[in-house]
């Protein structure tokens, strides 16, 4: 039995350790508010700009843009969105577990973690100029959004896509993944009617204008969900880890009090039998 | 009616929704100025000063990236950023120039740096003008 000095300082390194978790498990809480009310915020923007992409193709007859157009061969580029730091539970692994790549790929990494994850593969990395997710802010994106389609149209990848984890809520975040480029265009059938709206100077024009906005759309959008996603995996991870602490703390008390208890009856005994002689 | 409804939506939600008599915006191809019952019309934005003209008098803002849209009398500006002039951080926008005219010394043209410092130039030079028209 281990003596109640030794017991008494593990009960005192574990409740030092819930301070931290309990701590870690407030902030994330509270920025994980902050987050969510970000990605309401930025639905409206990215659904405007998407319907206007998709109006312009289904509206127009004979539409092409470099941005439509298939191409079986060639690079791919993947945007990965994973944290900057760990203690988040199975968030970054999870991402990392549903990655698709090929090797000699192009990988965008936006966190930390992704760059210490490919720095060891056979790939190589587009920029590594965004690696910390924190500090990527929306126009951070919109630069993002402009050169990878100038690299698009300049052939260096032919396509590309973005891994993230989705904000299903508090409880669930799922890895994600989302294709980018070349965008498919819909082809419904439905009757192609030639539109009344002006573009400004044409509908290509304006097309490929917008798609970077586009891809800064997705990458924002992605960025937002992905952070809350492992603000709440933390929270959740933190919890478990101060429930944890908290039984640790319980059955060492317990054996403390024990240990305790036998020393008192040992001390006892030991009275007893000397008085008797 | 004179004026027409007014929306500018940022990625950071709705800034600005309500009456509007004029707007006068950075297009890709020039300053366009919206009046009222102006045809169904769409055209992207570039990095530019904003001029909102209402019934309060007019507003400047900077504005980059995204796109217009009138439909149904209904002016939508869609913009990755869009600051009022009154809202502008006057001293990091120069810092920003200041920044992004030594990037633009320092690195070749055709870099990726080099785009980047560029496109950084041209927003703070725009927050910049904006701030100075209020």
């Amino acid at each position: 039995m281990p003596s109640m000095k030794a017991i008494k300082n593990r009960i005192k390194s574990v409740e030092n350790t819930r301070q931290i978790t309990k701590a870690m498990q407030l902030v994330a809480t509270s920025k994980m508010r902050k987050a969510k009310e970000r990605i309401e915020a930025s639905r409206p923007f990215f659904e405007t700009l998407s319907m206007a992409l998709s109006e312009i193709s289904k509206n127009n007859k004979d539409f092409s843009s470099p941005f439509t157009r298939e191409e079986k061969e060639g690079k791919a580029c993947h945007i990965v969105i994973a944290g900057d730091r760990g203690l988040a539970g199975g968030y970054n692994n999870n991402l990392f577990k549903s990655l698709c790549y090929k090797d000699g790929d192009i990988i965008f990494p936006i966190g930390k973690k992704v760059l210490e994850y490919f720095s060891k593969k056979n790939v190589s990395f587009f920029t590594t100029a965004y690696s910390v997710a924190a500090d990527v802010n929306i126009s951070d994106c919109n630069s993002i959004g402009q050169v990878l389609s100038e690299a698009f149209l300049k052939g260096e990848f032919t396509s590309l896509d973005i891994y993230y984890t989705g904000f299903v809520n508090v409880l669930s975040q799922v890895p994600s993944s989302k294709k980018i480029l070349p965008i498919s265009t819909s082809e419904n059938e439905q009757e192609k009617v030639q539109s009344l709206i002006i573009y400004d100077p044409s509908p290509e024009a304006v097309y490929e204008k917008i798609v970077p906005h586009y891809i800064s759309g997705i990458v924002y959008g992605g960025l937002c969900e992905s952070i809350a996603s492992e603000l709440s995996a933390r929270r959740t991870a933190m919890e478990n880890a101060t429930d944890n602490a908290g039984e640790i703390i319980d059955s060492l008390s317990l054996k403390y009090n024990r240990a305790r208890q036998a020393a008192i009856t040992q001390e006892l005994t030991e009275i007893v039998a000397g008085s008797n002689q | 009616m004179n004026g027409f409804e007014l929306q500018i939506v940022t990625p950071d939600g709705l800034l600005y929704s309500g009456n509007a008599n004029k707007i006068i915006l950075r297009t890709s191809e020039g300053d366009v100025g919206i009046l009222p019952r102006h045809s169904d019309y769409v055209a992207p934005l570039s990095i530019g000063l904003a001029r909102v003209f209402t019934d309060n008098g007019e507003r400047t803002a900077a504005c980059s990236g995204g796109m217009v849209t009138v439909s149904g009398g209904v002016v939508r500006v869609v913009a990755s950023t869009f600051e009022w002039s009154e809202d502008i951080d006057v001293e990091r926008a120069k810092r920003a120039k200041e920044k992004a005219q030594s990037r633009l010394a320092d690195t070749k043209n055709g870099d990726f740096e080099h785009r980047l410092a560029e496109i950084k130039l041209k927003k703070s030079l725009a927050r910049l003008g904006a701030s100075e028209r209020k």
